[in-house]
């Protein structure tokens, strides 16, 4: 896979970050067509972002070069986003706390932090075959 | 995002447009950054006035900035920090370590 699949309600990237702002346009596109609120659009497009970021970053530990893939789900007023990479990822209880003054200037290792703070829900699921985080965040 | 700087009164304004998300954002600041300090130019003010939003990659740029400044003697103000902006700085807790300001004319007169 050399570049971005996109079907009706899913976009598969290849592992580079070079392809963020691919998935950022097509999140955007369908929430305009929600008339969701801008500012809820950049909660959303940000929480989106950091998981992209780290299932590029993290979820290539064992099947390198496989997709990732970003499916987005409308259920009434919510909107549901799943973020699936392929593997090796994180155990979420392991994290550093970015809030302790240690760590506060550390360039990263708030991602997660970020997201939970902008999301009305956050599931992570974790197995062998890959991790996906799915949010939820109100739009209407 | 798209990047440009200028400079007033002997300080750089660097003027990130768009959004920051990481990858080739983190590259291009980066390097200008370097660019700058290169050049013997220390004092610096990041203009946010046009970035839509940015994620925990550009919290993590202007932490970056502002540490290799601090390291290099030099100094780093931000200037019209957008309410979204504002608000990533304070859940994240990092609000007390920048210096903001309302304007870039605010900003440049602080390093007076």
């Amino acid at each position: 896979m050399e570049k971005p699949e996109i079907s009706e309600n899913q976009i598969k990237i290849p592992p580079s970050h070079k392809f963020l702002a691919d998935v950022d346009d097509f999140l955007e596109g369908i929430l305009r067509k929600f008339k969701t609120e801008d500012s809820v659009i950049a909660d959303i497009a940000i929480s989106v972002s950091e998981l992209v970021n780290n299932a590029v970053t993290h979820g290539q530990k064992i099947n390198s070069g496989l997709p990732v893939t970003v499916q987005i789900n409308c259920l009434n007023d919510k909107i549901k986003i799943s973020v699936t990479d392929n593997g090796g990822g994180f155990d979420p209880e392991e994290l550093d706390d970015p809030l302790a003054d240690e760590n506060l200037l550390k360039e990263v290792g708030r991602g997660l932090f970020i997201v939970r703070s902008l999301m009305d829900s956050v599931d992570i699921e974790a197995n062998d075959n890959g991790t996906t985080i799915s949010i939820t965040k109100t739009i209407q | 995002m798209r990047l440009s700087d200028r400079e007033l009164d002997g300080i750089v304004i660097l003027e990130p447009k768009g959004k920051i998300m990481g990858g080739p954002d983190a590259t291009l600041l980066h390097d200008k950054l370097h660019e700058i300090i290169e050049a013997g130019k220390k004092r610096v003010v990041i203009d946010l006035s046009q970035v839509d939003w940015m994620n925990s990659t550009g919290l993590g740029i202007l932490i970056s900035t502002l540490t290799t400044l601090r390291n290099n003697d030099g100094e780093l103000k931000l200037a019209n920090v957008t309410e979204k902006i504002k608000s990533l700085l304070v859940i994240t807790k990092l609000a007390p370590v920048f210096d903001s300001f309302d304007t870039i004319d605010d900003a440049v007169k602080a390093f007076k």
